[in-house]
């Protein structure tokens, strides 16, 4: 045996495939019962606008972490308002494993996602707003902490505020200590807020 | 691209904004990102192109370098922008877990008949395929009993073409045993030329990672090397690449990447496969 050239395969990046990549075909490919056609599909519907309502509806239903993946990858190289407004609308999602990949998804998207996390930060929903808070753990953005400092001077619920202490402890500065001492008499009665913001305030005053 | 001659741009400079918009494009084309702190590296380049080419400014340079048909300039500018920076060996404890753990492992799942095959990216200059290719030589005795088929690619063509030549310096092959260096090359003046056998045992193509025509083609690899490409790519071009090669490897193939880089912190499409020598990918066996 030995060292061997496949000369049959050609690399010349020569477009062979066998099925049409016509946008309207891609979308009803995305419903293909092989899911290499899907991830495939969802990866070509990067060149198609309006693509995102198509990619976001089968993300719902898909199962096959790999397709995930790659549609989560073709919204969020779409860019578009339509892509991250399907991607909000996941974070609703019953399914823990998709708002988890969704939640990962939101924080490559700074840019895009910086415009809309008031509006996150200020959901009826607590969960949602703490997915938020965990969008705001690695997205790089220079914004970061007054969000987070908006959070604790003003969001009812301990759960979210005890999301963003957590975070204020890694990434906060001297602008995080009065409302960090305020978060600490907002609730008084409770044990692990008092914790986390006297952890975070030790971490800002160098103690 | 043929030189220009006397250069009208002389005192040019790039501007933050001409930086952020080539930024902004050449990651769009290449999966490439440049951050403030390779300013220089980048100004520069750009710069001798813009005075090679014959152009006036940034801005005329810019909209041929988009606009040109042939892509030519592009490619060109792509050649001097990405590093080429390896030797033979390097990081050799993967080529130690690619012959006691990753093969073997490979093999079982084959059938008579049946070929390896191996896909290096980036190539560079080619010392990391043909150290694979002397690995297999010196140290797998399954090469007795399979075929085996190296390809490397790489998105600037001049270092193909080196690669092609296999001659080398004396710092790249300084970490080649003495006997392989008898063995597989011949010393001509400073430089070592490596044989034709090994030469012809490595299929080189040119491939733009972060162009899926350009990938399509590349399907049931049992093991890709793409080590310290990676950081150079941001985070949705390193997802991207990653799901390439998902798409690049058969079932149950593994990812090699560099010592830096964690497949882990990228993608979750891989498996992590903890070998005495080394950590690497795996795709699911039962991946569809």
């Amino acid at each position: 045996m030995a060292f061997v050239k496949q000369k049959a395969v050609r690399f010349d990046g020569e477009d062979r495939r066998e099925r049409s990549r016509d946008c309207v075909d891609l979308a009803s490919e995305l419903e293909d019962a092989n899911p290499t056609s899907r991830r495939w599909a969802a990866r070509d519907l990067i060149d198609c606008p309006n693509a995102a309502r198509a990619l976001v509806s089968r993300l719902k239903r898909e199962e096959e972490v790999p397709v995930r993946e790659v549609i989560l990858t073709t919204l969020i190289r779409l860019d578009d308002a339509s892509a991250l407004g399907g991607l909000v609308e996941c974070l609703r999602s019953e399914d823990a494993a998709l708002r988890n990949e969704v939640i990962e998804a939101m924080k490559l998207l700074p840019g895009e996602v910086a415009p809309i996390m008031q509006s996150l930060l200020a959901d009826l929903d607590p969960d949602v707003r703490i997915f938020a808070v965990n969008i705001l753990e690695s997205l790089r953005h220079a914004d970061v902490e007054s969000w987070l400092i908006q959070v604790i001077e003003k969001d009812p619920e301990v759960n979210v505020c005890a999301a963003a202490v957590d975070l204020l402890s890694e990434v906060a500065s001297a602008k995080a200590l009065q409302p960090l001492v305020r978060l600490k008499s907002r609730f008084s009665e409770e044990p692990y807020i008092q914790f986390a913001a006297e952890l975070a305030l030790q971490r800002i005053r160098g103690v | 691209m043929p030189l220009n001659p006397p250069s009208p741009a002389a005192g040019l400079t790039i501007s933050s904004e001409d930086f952020l918009k080539f930024k902004e494009y050449f990651y769009r084309r290449t999966g490439i990102s440049f951050d403030s702190s390779k300013r220089y590296f980048v100004d520069k380049r750009l710069i001798e192109r813009i005075e090679a080419t014959g152009n006036a400014s940034f801005r005329s340079y810019f909209t041929m370098l988009r606009f040109q048909a042939s892509g030519e300039e592009l490619q060109y500018l792509t050649n001097l922008m990405t590093v080429n920076e390896t030797y033979f060996l390097r990081e050799d404890y993967q080529f130690k877990c690619l012959v006691d753990s990753i093969l073997p492992e490979v093999v079982e799942q084959k059938k008579k008949g049946d070929s390896l095959k191996i896909w290096c990216i980036p190539s560079s200059s080619g010392e990391e395929p043909y150290s694979v290719a002397m690995f297999l030589l010196e140290h797998w005795p399954g090469i007795n009993d399979w075929d085996v088929e190296i390809i490397s690619s790489d998105i600037d063509t001049k270092i193909l073409a080196a690669a092609r030549a296999g001659r080398y310096s004396a710092r790249s092959v300084q970490h080649v045993p003495a006997r392989w260096l008898t063995k597989y090359f011949r010393k001509i003046g400073e430089e070592y030329q490596l044989s034709s056998d090994l030469r012809d045992a490595v299929e080189f193509t040119r491939v733009n990672l972060a162009e899926s025509a350009d990938t399509r083609p590349y399907r049931n690899f049992d093991v890709i090397f793409c080590r310290n490409l990676l950081i150079y790519f941001d985070d949705v071009s390193r997802k991207m690449a990653a799901e390439t090669f998902y798409e690049a490897l058969r079932p149950g193939g593994f990812v090699c990447l560099g010592h830096s880089e964690s497949m882990s912190r990228i993608s979750s499409l891989y498996k992590v496969r903890k070998f005495p020598d080394a950590i690497v990918y795996q795709k699911s066996l039962e991946a569809r």
